[in-house]
């Protein structure tokens, strides 16, 4: 392993300027003197020079997708296209104000339109919603359109569960409870949702039934139908986390597959850049029965205008300020007017042919707990490590040694010691064989030596028990332990 | 079709004979028939070269900002934002990445989130500030969910004031729990919220958590805000502050803030037709274990090196699941880099200085405005720092600002809840300024008023 990340000395940003006594803002007139800010807000005054060289060097201390493999599993981490950075930066999309009158943003209006249409045609849901700002946000949105739908029908009262597989994406029961369910798990049955359990759960206290699929076992869940049947037999609906749409693009679709309402993220199947940590955009797809639920405004189209349209007595209102994230979807559309139907297919056959062949080859080192045709991603079980004293966590660490991100960890927690990876359709044989041998090369490494990971990275192994027994969570906070320190 | 899946070399045939199949089709066979689709009516794929010629195309419908004196405000602006913020957003480093759960991969991000969140301490005069929210709307809707968990009740109050989007999000985030968001009722003369409202309402021991912005969905400064804490007991105060304002303000901590929440929008990030924003939320140490979002915290690496870790997170929806505080996963974290290397760019003095300029030109509007017969400018009587709101005598703002565009003038957004039903304030308009407000798009403004006021006037 030749890899070495840059160790930048870099103090923190307060630390770069010589402190300076604090003076009072400019007064305000007519700003009464108990609301006025007595001293400036404590912060350091930099040349631009002072900050650039800062932030560019931490930027070095930073895996992205653009200096590494970073096959984080239900991320998607696939190449995000320079041209989609341009376009998005245009005065015209990003020099425009929501608030404008509708005449001036026929533009956005349209573009929004556009790309509703053509996710309608991917989804199969016709009934479209660029609101979310986030697939958690999307989820959070759906589960308050179900409790609106059943509130109209008069069965609230008794419709108070959601039931998810213990598979699900922790976002799923954090937004069902959120918006005011109580949640349960169905078992799984190989990595898959098991139909008979679900038949004896569901009943007339189901509001919905909230579904990956594939799953985050990386599985297609074969009985999706006889699922989505069991679902409606009781009158429930059925959610469909768009996380993992990636793998059946073109294949299959939530309208298909019987689901009544969907997320898709975009930063994850439509290449927006995941930002580290966001924005990204939770596009809401439903069907005839949540449609009229949706947020407003929607777009509609007369003639040749377009416009907001507010008049939709069902709908739930906001789930946030003005409109969506226009800059994503401006990203997305962009992405897949450079696809068009055959390069959309093309993501799935090859996501799924990465996928296949790194499960192959990775799973000569660790068992695969399942079944082994798998769709964008699979799962791993790290756990015949333990046998040598050597963890997931370990082997996770000594990865990021050979310039590569790890896997997702510890999830799902149905397989013991999880690693979850997902190659995306832009990873080459190249980088995928690359990535590969930096697995074997971890996983034959000595205890010692993976206990010992990383050690080509800013900083070695992260003491993050300490970071929550004893939380150190701003500036203020440093200062106040350095003085407690120096009290004797 | 783009260049982005790697097959050049054909090197689909090699991963496809290692994995002995004829073709992809073998990995599709879990996908059983009657769920299959056909086509999906996508459409033809376009070289790069002409995806930038259908977008630009589309784009050119729209008229920027810089195509109007622009007067439009609010939570979200158009502030200018220095070149050096795009140059360090737009390292791939940072915005290639994701959530860093992997520490030793991400001190970059980490670091940043850390600086981030003790600058919206540092403003907020609170103990501790998450890793963002979505936006402000959303962020005020935590804080009401972050209430609860403090304090037993089923009311909420939001001033009457509130922006009806945010009061739309807010009743979102209450009816999960079925909790119910009210309005405090406002002096029509100076805006501010009654406190006597407040202090009955908490008497009757039923609300758990109030909350007041600053500025005010007026755009005014509420100067009754800083007596509000004496009058909730332990019932806990939600400050949503405009950041600019903080820095010429009272930190809301100091007078009695439980959580401060804000739209950091303002604060290098382009309006792009609304997102992406950035929600901000801060609270006190002793509440850290009900706030929602990631927190970044500091700790050593083994070889006793200051080093940074994602923490506290036995709160979050990974771990905790349906009893998570929130189910933030994904959230604005490029949009909080943005925000502290403005501030940072910008300095502690300079945003008091622009805070300061803003006021200046706001000013200078409302009495232009104010002399305009027909219009109320600014409609109350109350201090501002940029932003206020003017009030037409005759017909609607809508029609008012129809008559302004033909001027290229943007005059403002009214502050009428659009949907069918809803009449609140259909004479109210929200101004704004940014510092690229010239004197001569004052006077625009001011000419271009008068003639459109005279007009609505006459066809009324």
């Amino acid at each position: 392993m030749t890899f070495r990340q840059a160790r930048w000395d870099e103090p923190a940003v307060w630390d770069l300027a010589p402190a300076r006594p604090a003076d009072a803002p400019p007064q305000i007139s007519g700003i009464p003197e108990k609301m006025r800010r007595k001293e400036a807000v404590h912060w350091p005054e930099l040349s631009e020079l002072e900050v650039i060289r800062h932030y560019t060097r931490l930027s070095q201390m930073n895996f992205g997708i653009d200096t590494s493999t970073y096959p984080l599993g239900s991320c998607t981490m696939k190449y995000n296209p320079k041209v989609s950075e341009v376009l998005a930066r245009r005065p015209g999309a990003a020099d425009v104000h929501p608030f404008q009158p509708e005449a001036t943003v026929q533009g956005s209006l349209e573009v929004a339109w556009r790309l509703e249409r053509i996710l309608a045609r991917v989804t199969g849901l016709p009934e479209i919603s660029l609101q979310p700002a986030a697939g958690a946000h999307g989820e959070y949105a759906a589960m308050l359109m179900v409790r609106a739908y059943f509130r109209d029908q008069g069965e609230l009262a008794e419709r108070t569960e959601v039931l998810l597989p213990d598979t699900a994406h922790g976002t799923n029961p954090a937004s069902a409870a959120m918006a005011g369910f109580t949640t349960r798990e169905i078992r799984s049955k190989e990595g898959c949702v098991d139909l008979e359990e679900l038949r004896r759960e569901v009943s007339k206290k189901t509001a919905c039934f909230m579904l990956t699929n594939p799953n985050t076992a990386g599985l297609f869940e074969s009985e999706i139908l006889e699922i989505a049947e069991a679902v409606h037999s009781v009158g429930a609906l059925l959610y469909y986390d768009g996380a993992n749409l990636n793998a059946i693009l073109g294949v299959t679709h939530p309208g298909r597959m019987g689901f009544d309402v969907a997320h898709l993220n975009l930063h994850k199947t439509f290449a927006t850049p995941h930002g580290g940590g966001g924005p990204g955009a939770g596009v809401l797809g439903a069907g005839a029965k949540l449609g009229p639920y949706l947020p407003v405004p929607r777009v509609v189209k007369e003639g040749r205008k377009y416009r907001l349209d507010y008049d939709r007595p069902k709908s739930i209102g906001k789930i946030k300020t003005a409109f969506g994230n226009f800059g994503l979807d401006l990203r997305a559309y962009a992405f897949i007017l450079s696809h068009g139907e055959e390069g959309l297919k093309h993501i799935a056959r090859r996501s799924v042919l990465n996928s296949n062949y790194a499960a192959a080859q990775m799973g000569q080192y660790l068992p695969r707990p399942f079944r082994t045709l798998v769709k964008h991603e699979f799962v791993l079980s790290g756990a015949p490590l333990k046998a040598k004293g050597v963890r997931t966590l370990d082997l996770a660490k000594r990865l990021l040694d050979e310039g590569v991100h790890a896997p997702t960890v510890y999830f799902p927690s149905l397989v013991d010691e999880a690693l979850m990876v997902e190659l995306p359709e832009t990873e080459s044989k190249r980088d995928l064989d690359a990535y590969i041998a930096a697995f074997g090369r971890a996983i034959s490494d000595t205890p010692e030596n993976l206990h010992a990971a990383p050690r080509s990275l800013s900083v070695t192994r992260v003491d993050e028990v300490r970071a929550a027994r004893e939380p150190l969570l701003s500036w203020k906070d440093l200062r106040d332990a350095a003085a407690k320190a120096e009290t004797p | 079709m783009a260049r982005w899946i790697p097959d050049e070399s054909g090197e689909e045939a090699a991963l496809l004979e290692s994995l002995g199949i004829p073709s992809t089709d073998a990995l599709f066979t879990d996908v059983p028939k009657r769920a299959r689709i056909g086509r999906m009516g996508v459409g033809a794929a376009l070289e790069e070269r002409e995806v930038v010629g259908e977008v630009d195309r589309l784009l050119d419908r729209n008229r920027p900002l810089s195509h109007f004196s622009s007067f439009l405000g609010g939570r979200l602006t158009s502030r200018y934002a220095p070149a050096a913020v795009d140059a360090i957003v737009s390292r791939s480093e940072f915005y290639t990445a994701y959530t860093p759960y992997q520490a030793e991969a991400s001190q970059g991000m980490l670091r940043a989130l850390f600086e981030f969140q003790s600058l919206w301490v540092e403003m907020t005069g609170l103990d501790v500030a998450n890793a963002s929210l979505y936006d402000g709307a959303t962020a005020a809707g935590e804080a009401l969910l972050f209430c609860r968990r403090l304090h037993e009740g089923s009311r909420f109050l939001v001033p009457a004031s509130l922006p009806w989007e945010e009061r739309s999000v807010l009743e979102n985030y209450a009816s999960g729990p079925g909790l119910r968001v009210e309005g405090i009722p406002y002096d029509d003369v100076t805006g501010r919220i009654d406190l006597d409202f407040v202090r009955s309402a908490v008497a009757q021991k039923d609300v758990f958590g109030v909350l007041a912005d600053v500025p005010n969905g007026f755009g005014h400064i509420d100067e009754g805000i800083p007596e509000l804490k004496s009058l909730l007991g332990d019932v806990p105060l939600v400050v949503s502050a405009d950041p600019l304002s903080l820095s010429v303000l009272e930190a809301p901590g100091r007078y009695g803030a439980d959580v401060v929440v804000g739209e950091g929008q303002g604060f290098g990030i382009s309006p792009s037709f609304g997102g992406p924003l950035l929600g901000l939320f801060a609270c006190r140490h002793e509440h850290v274990r009900s706030a929602p979002g990631r927190i970044v915290g500091a700790t050593t690496d083994t070889e006793g090196r200051r080093a940074f870790a994602l923490t506290l997170v036995t709160r979050e929806q990974h771990i905790r699941r349906s009893r998570a505080t929130s189910n933030i996963c994904t959230n604005e974290s490029l949009m909080a880099l943005a925000f502290v290397v403005y501030a940072t760019v910008v300095g502690p003095r300079g945003l008091a200085r622009l805070q300061s300029t803003l006021a200046e030109k706001a000013r200078t509007l409302a009495s232009g405005l104010g002399g305009v017969e027909g219009l109320k400018a600014p409609r109350f009587d109350a201090p501002y720092l940029g932003d206020f709101t003017v009030e037409v005598a005759r017909g609607t703002a809508d029609e008012f600002l129809d008559r302004l565009l033909r001027r290229k003038v943007l005059g403002g957004h009214s502050l009428a809840d659009p949907r069918p039903g809803a009449t609140r304030a259909a004479e109210r308009i929200l101004v704004g300024i940014t510092e690229a407000t010239t004197e001569k798009d004052i006077q625009k403004y001011v000419a271009a008023a008068k003639t459109a006021i005279a007009a609505v006037g006459r066809s009324a």
